[in-house]
């Protein structure tokens, strides 16, 4: 997929020169220098590969990240235009390309995007295996126990969840498994026999779908930020669902603080949380923690 | 011997008339395709909001057949396969002018950057120009193309009097 979207040059260095599984991020912006994130390092890129020196740096233009944001929408941006209304698209394998840009505003109302002027191109991983540390907290008996993923943003909350999906099935506990995937990125890679998917949906909106239409056992989402998301799990904790979430935050005692989650962890939906940060690279596993964030692992 | 020599100079004549007159008509039939398709396009961004490449590809076949192989070039273009210029979207349609090609190029150009209404907007914006192309071909095909091949049957027999 990334051939399709990046330019040939910039490809061709990435796939010959840098090893493509460690690249979390490619981030565009007009007339600067093209970054890499390559686990969890930023670096430059020149014609010999990843660099720290800004010397002979690969540069991008305006031009490039238009043309980056109209292949990954597969040359129709019509088609996407509510993902760009929010600030990403999300494509087919699940690469989610954050955009910015100038917002198009009608009567209080975002119609588009236009004169875009940075990407942030964030490719998904699988990482086999990486939830397998959390995993007897989480699940005791065969039975999940409500829990969220706290870590700053780009430390592998989503490759958790996508992993912890997995084990579900691998061990066949046969729960059906829903995964509301607001942004689209959630299922890139899951082999279940067991998950359905809600996509493109406000958490709203995809709860209260999915219960009554799916009957899910696990609801699993990501990045719960606003105060509908968590009267939505309130909601679902209420039927009977079990949940699997995600949340930003850089560490767990900020976290413990945060007004939005104040009334959520009063009532203890969540039994568990588990700490995710960037300290050695991506998704570096910080410990387990319980209702009362009392540590239960590390 | 010398008969058949005649015949077949009489047959290379109305050829080559014809020729020229299908050149007139494989004009017109060009715009008419190309109007087509972009009102497919207006209508099914509007609703459906698929993929350029699969509407193209699911466009007419019998009218796409007319539209010279810049469909063909266009969805090369959308897989990522060739460039969107002259010399790879109008290799099987020498018979437009080069003001012509270059206001095609531009209509494939603005395809699929930017949102639903002003995607549908801009493409209206073309077909009223193809529009007024498409009449102008109707024109010069039935003031050139008919006397083309009237030429080419006259040029026929004149060749054959003169033979006789």
């Amino acid at each position: 997929m990334l051939e399709k979207i990046l330019p040939e040059k910039l490809y061709k260095i990435l796939a010959e020169k840098i090893n493509f599984k460690a690249v979390n991020e490619i981030r565009l912006r007009a007339d600067k220098p093209i970054i890499l994130n390559v686990n969890g390092k930023i670096c430059f890129v020149n014609e010999n590969g990843a660099t720290t020196k800004l010397d002979n740096a690969l540069y991008s233009s305006k031009i490039m990240i238009e043309d980056v944001i109209f292949r990954a929408s597969e040359c129709s941006i019509y088609s996407v235009n509510e993902q760009i209304k929010r600030g990403f698209i999300v494509t087919d394998e699940a690469v989610r390309i954050g955009i910015g840009g100038n917002l198009i505003e009608e009567n209080g109302q975002i119609k588009t995007m236009t004169n875009f002027c940075s990407c942030n191109i964030r490719i998904p991983h699988i990482i086999k295996n990486c939830s397998l540390n959390a995993y007897p907290f989480l699940v005791k008996d065969d039975k999940v126990e409500n829990t969220l993923i706290v870590s700053p943003p780009g430390a592998g909350k989503t490759t958790f969840l996508r992993d912890f999906v997995y084990q579900l099935s691998l061990r066949e506990l046969k729960y059906n498994v829903l995964l509301l995937d607001e942004r689209g990125e959630l299922d890139s890679g899951i082999n279940s026999l067991y998950t359905d998917k809600i996509s493109f949906s406000s958490k709203k909106v995809g709860f209260e779908n999915g219960i009554r239409s799916l009957a899910p056992d696990i609801i699993v989402t990501d990045e719960l930020g606003q105060e509908e998301d968590v009267e939505a799990i309130r909601y679902a904790n209420g039927c009977g669902v079990k949940i699997l979430a995600s949340t930003h935050c850089d560490n767990i005692e900020t976290f413990a603080k945060k007004p939005l989650f104040q009334q959520i962890l009063k009532e203890k939906v969540f039994k568990k949380f588990v700490f995710l940060s960037k300290r050695n690279g991506p998704g570096t596993f910080e410990g387990v923690y319980d209702e009362n964030f009392s540590r239960v692992y590390r | 011997m010398k008969y058949l020599f005649m015949i077949l100079l009489f047959c290379l004549c109305v050829f080559v008339g014809y020729y020229y007159s299908s050149k007139f008509s494989k004009r017109k039939k060009f715009y008419s395709s190309l109007i087509s398709f972009a009102d497919k396009l207006a209508l099914e961004i509007n609703f459906s909001r698929e993929r350029l490449k699969v509407l193209t590809e699911n466009f007419d076949a019998s009218t796409r057949k007319n539209l010279l192989g810049i469909d063909e070039g266009f969805v090369e273009y959308l897989d990522k396969k060739g460039e969107l210029t002259t010399e790879n979207i109008f290799k099987k349609a020498q018979i437009l002018t080069k003001e012509e090609k270059e206001n095609v190029l531009l209509f494939l150009k603005i395809l699929g950057r930017s949102d639903v209404e002003n995607q549908t907007k801009e493409i209206k914006n073309f077909v009223s120009r193809f529009e007024e192309t498409r009449q102008k071909c109707n024109q010069d095909q039935k003031k050139y193309g008919s006397l083309a091949l009237k030429l080419g049957i006259i040029a026929g027999l004149f060749c054959v009097i003169i033979l006789i």
